[in-house]
């Protein structure tokens, strides 16, 4: 695709004085000094709001759920102590502050941040190369799924055993809102995370992204966030849905303000990595790498960002109201005070629509990005694919209360909110039309990621019908709330959006590791599981056509059978996904050493070594040709040029590409 | 191609014979003639087949447990079926190029050899985007049309938003206050003395209409066999209606979640004769006006 040359000189700048050794405080963080100062910071908190609140309003005080006031105050504020001692123990304060005093970082304190010539240990601190920080996203990544993985089969243990409870109500209503909210962040960052941090900034050419300090805070928020969110199962739980409606959740225990201070610092990290995304895909792509030669993961990572950034903040003002009601016993959504349980979704769902695109649309452009790689033809109508992603991206805006049909807000708009929501397929079907176009009489090589293809499009073709019906209003008054809802966002999201990420990950996993995805039991895990989630969700969308609504722990003996089939097929997912992790687990550590093109492609993470070296290419690359330039002129089309000049009696070959 | 349209476009080998077709007709029928695309045509015919019988099998789990018991159910089963005819042959074509790549019908290169050779570098085909994305539009457009005119026509079937005292309709309807609370729903008569049951009974082909309403937190008042769901939500009161048209026992069901006990939030819809709901009413002590 490229071909590398060196096209300028540094120029002479003065640098700032060098105070000590080059990272200064930063020498001695890392994470369990976070995790100390994370604690110990929490517990000061804790304390001393404890006997501040203690002191002011006395013993007796109550909130508007009749629950001890004081203990929310100091419970929330605990969790912000948390966040703010493990960002401070792992060294993020630490550039504002020299700043503060004057003292600007140096080259050498910069090379130090982003792991220059370090071991294993910049894993373990703010790190700011972006190459640590993509491994450390998928690290988290991994774990995250694991978490929700376990809670998913808890979830389907309680539905597969009709004849009784296994759960009391409590545990099994907070593993469902927790299984909900951690899946979702963790699909949120199944590709922007490891794949947008690591390759985008390659593949646009650049030798980090635009803000690399940003780039660490991002994924330390993330983890300083995963914390108070886990510990709600041993604080009451969530008991609410991931949706956690308002005013249900006001009487659920303290356990919702981890939930609401997880969210609210998500979103930050959320913000901070979509301003970095933007940046570095506008303003840092390689000479030569025009719009029109960019390729097409780093248009996806571009779109999921760009919503990322408008709408998480509509779901982080939600939950900053919702902890003020609990905390400050404001009523922004308590009824009786006056406030309103509408409000309350719509913020919600402004952030809770687009936020599906967030997950699909990267996975979507990330399939089409290495589909050309595994039939060697260019992708189809790539202009196509973009206007796709950008259409969804606009239209993600305007669709949000299809989610609310059914809650008598306002009868009247659910005719335009119909309308927009069917047409959103059409943007979606021009990234179908590409995908087919591309495959259309090309020879599949027939590895793990092109399998993945398969898988998603296939779940994406049933995920796709299902949403038709649930976007038509009349038949959404049956299906709202139902089973059938739950199997069709299960087939967007892990359908379309974890097998895309599979199919993802298995193709870069050689760039980013160095080794290559073991083929064989990745793709045992990778079919096991695909197995599996056919038979799980077939038949939930059996319970669901049947009448069965969502998030219950017993129901009629009518959707036993559908039950039963959809745990097993749960358990096969499981099983799946396991084989699939000792995949990674074991490849990282014993696989092939891959090659510095490991597929064959022409994108410019291809055209540096494998391990990519620190500060990526010796030399910034200059594009002079578009990304999937594959291909040998098409028969048919000659055969038309040869039928052509016999009729003509012409003689001159017409020059096709 | 760069040639002017109007002529008949002979065969490689022997020249056809002059007919007055545009060249464009020649072209859709050469590619017709492609073996492949005659392939891909069969498996999308049979997928088609395939998913037109599952769309019966779809409604027929929809009326397992008793519907459908309105007009209403009845409207949103016939959606069904024409949202699935709609969808059902690009969605065929779909997977019959899914299927037909992944069998490798246009060979394929195993796992453990690299490719080697490039395939066709078809980089667009301006026919192809121009019908594909006339199709999907017209498709979803017949699809809002269709889901505009269902959706008054159910609006207007379960009286909408319009008060009961200001229907159209002859009949005068029954009108329940429906009240949600955690975790039972209790349903009031105010047209009958106010008597108050945990069940709900109905007179049949005669319109009810539901004032719903929660005491605590939101919930969503769904009629199962009846196809009516409406939330119930704290200070505020939202309206549904529909008229049975079924004698027998029906499922109403909380379908949001409302805390610890929303799975038992349940109850039984028995819809009965005029005569039966009128002697049901004053065994439960209310007044009846016929």
């Amino acid at each position: 695709m490229s071909t590398a040359v060196a096209i300028h000189e540094q120029a002479h700048v003065p640098q700032p004085k060098q105070i000590s050794n080059p990272g200064g405080f930063l020498r001695r963080t890392n994470f369990l000094t976070a995790l100390v100062s994370g604690v110990v910071t929490a517990a000061i908190f804790w304390f001393a709001t404890d006997k501040i609140t203690s002191a002011v309003t006395g013993p007796g005080a109550t909130n508007n759920m009749s629950l001890p006031s004081g203990l929310n105050i100091s419970i929330t504020m605990m969790y912000i102590g948390w966040v703010l001692g493990f960002m401070a123990g792992i060294g993020a304060f630490a550039g504002p502050i020299r700043w503060f005093l004057g003292h600007d970082l140096t080259h050498a304190d910069a090379e130090y941040m982003a792991g220059k010539d370090m071991g294993r240990e910049k894993f373990w601190k703010f790190t700011t190369d972006h190459k640590v920080v993509g491994i450390q996203y998928l690290v988290v990544t991994l774990i995250l799924f694991g978490f929700g993985g376990l809670l998913a089969m808890l979830i389907r243990t309680e539905l597969g055993a009709t004849w009784t409870e296994v759960f009391n109500p409590n545990f099994y209503n907070s593993i469902i809102g927790t299984h909900g909210i951690v899946m979702i962040i963790a699909m949120i960052i199944v590709i922007s995370g490891p794949i947008g941090n690591f390759i985008v900034p390659i593949m646009c050419g650049a030798r980090d992204m635009a803000f690399p300090r940003l780039n660490a805070l991002s994924i330390w928020l993330l983890i300083a966030a995963i914390p108070p969110l886990v510990s709600n199962l041993l604080m009451g739980g969530i008991r609410d849905g991931w949706t956690v409606y308002q005013p249900l959740a006001d009487q659920a225990p303290i356990g919702m303000i981890g939930y609401q201070v997880c969210i609210i610092t998500f979103a930050f990290s959320t913000g901070i990595a979509s301003v970095n995304l933007i940046t570095t895909i506008v303003r840092m792509r390689a000479a030569g790498m025009t719009w029109s030669r960019t390729p097409i993961l780093v248009y996806g990572i571009l779109g999921s960002a760009i919503m990322g950034l408008v709408w998480f903040p509509m779901y982080q003002y939600s939950q900053i109201l919702a902890l003020s009601d609990r905390t400050l016993l404001t009523s922004f959504f308590v009824p009786a005070s006056g406030g309103s349980v509408w409000l309350y979704e719509n913020l919600f769902w402004l952030l809770g629509h687009p936020e599906v695109y967030v997950i699909v649309i990267p996975a979507t452009a990330g399939v089409l990005e290495y589909l050309p790689v595994f039939v060697r033809k260019p992708l189809f109508s790539y202009k196509l694919a973009v206007a796709g992603i950008f259409g969804v991206v606009g239209l993600s805006a305007v669709v949000w209360v299809h989610h609310m049909y059914m809650t008598g807000w306002a009868p009247q708009s659910n005719y335009p909110f119909m309308m927009s929501t069917e047409m959103i397929s059409i943007p979606f079907s021009f990234l179908v039309l590409v995908m087919l176009g591309t495959m259309w009489r090309g020879m599949p090589w027939k590895r793990l990621p092109m399998m993945a293809v398969y898988a998603v499009v296939w779940n994406k073709v049933i995920g796709g019908i299902t949403g038709v019906y649930l976007s038509d209003t009349p038949v959404d008054q049956y299906m709202h709330g139902s089973m059938f809802v739950v199997a069709h966002f299960h087939y967007m999201l892990m359908g379309a959006g974890l097998f895309g990420a599979m199919g993802v990950i298995s193709y870069f996993f050689p760039k980013m590791i160095g080794r290559y995805l073991d083929e064989f039991w990745g793709s045992v895990g990778f079919w096991t599981a695909f197995a599996g989630f056919q038979v799980t969700f077939m038949s939930m969308f059996v319970a669901g056509l049947q009448g069965m609504p969502r998030r219950v722990l017993q129901f009629d003996s009518l959707f036993n059978i559908s039950n039963w089939i959809s745990t097993i097929g749960a358990y096969v997912i499981g099983i799946g996904m396991l084989i699939f992790l000792y995949a990674i687990v074991d490849s990282w550590r014993n696989g092939i050493i891959a090659p510095d093109n490991p597929w064959g492609g022409k994108t410019l993470e291809n055209f540096t070594s494998t391990p990519v070296p620190h500060e990526n290419f010796p030399v910034l690359p200059v594009v002079t040709s578009g990304p999937y330039d594959f291909g040998t002129p098409d028969p048919y089309e000659l055969a038309d040029d040869a039928i052509m000049r016999k009729t003509e009696g012409a003689e001159k070959v017409s020059a096709r590409s | 191609m760069s040639t002017t349209d109007e002529r008949p476009l002979a065969s490689a080998d022997e020249p056809e014979s002059p007919t007055n077709r545009p060249r464009s007709m020649h072209l859709v029928k050469q590619w017709l003639q492609r073996p492949y695309v005659r392939r891909l045509l069969w498996i999308t015919v049979a997928i088609t087949a395939v998913i037109i019988a599952l769309s019966f099998v779809m409604v027929g789990f929809m009326n397992m447990s008793g519907g459908p018991g309105s007009a209403i159910m009845n409207e949103i089963e016939k959606t069904m079926f024409v949202l699935t005819f709609t969808c059902a042959p690009l969605m065929a074509g779909t997977l019959a190029v899914l299927t037909y790549s992944w069998w490798g019908g246009w060979g394929s290169v195993a796992s453990g050899d690299e490719p080697t050779s490039d395939g066709p570098a078809i980089q667009t085909n301006g026919v192809a985007v121009v019908t594909w994305i006339t199709v999907c539009s017209v498709l979803a457009a017949f699809l809002v049309v269709w889901g505009l005119v269902e959706l008054a026509t159910i609006t207007s079937d379960s009286y909408g938003s319009v008060p009961a005292n200001q229907q159209p309709n002859s009949a005068k309807p029954v009108v329940v206050n429906v009240t949600g609370q955690q975790w039972l729903w209790s349903f009031d008569y105010p047209d009958s003395g106010n008597i108050k049951s945990a069940q709900l009974v109905l007179p049949i082909n005669v319109p009810a209409y539901f004032n719903v309403t929660s005491l605590d937190v939101v919930h969503s008042f769904w009629v199962v066999e009846e196809g009516v769901k409406i939330d119930a939500n704290p200070g505020a009161i939202t309206n549904t209606g529909f008229t049975p048209t079924k004698l027998g026992t029906f499922n109403v069901r909380c379908a949001e979640l409302c805390g610890l006990h929303h799975a038992y939030m349940e109850t039984k819809l028995t819809v009965v004769t005029q005569e039966q709901f009128t002697s049901w009413i004053r065994e439960q002590g209310g007044t009846t006006t016929s």
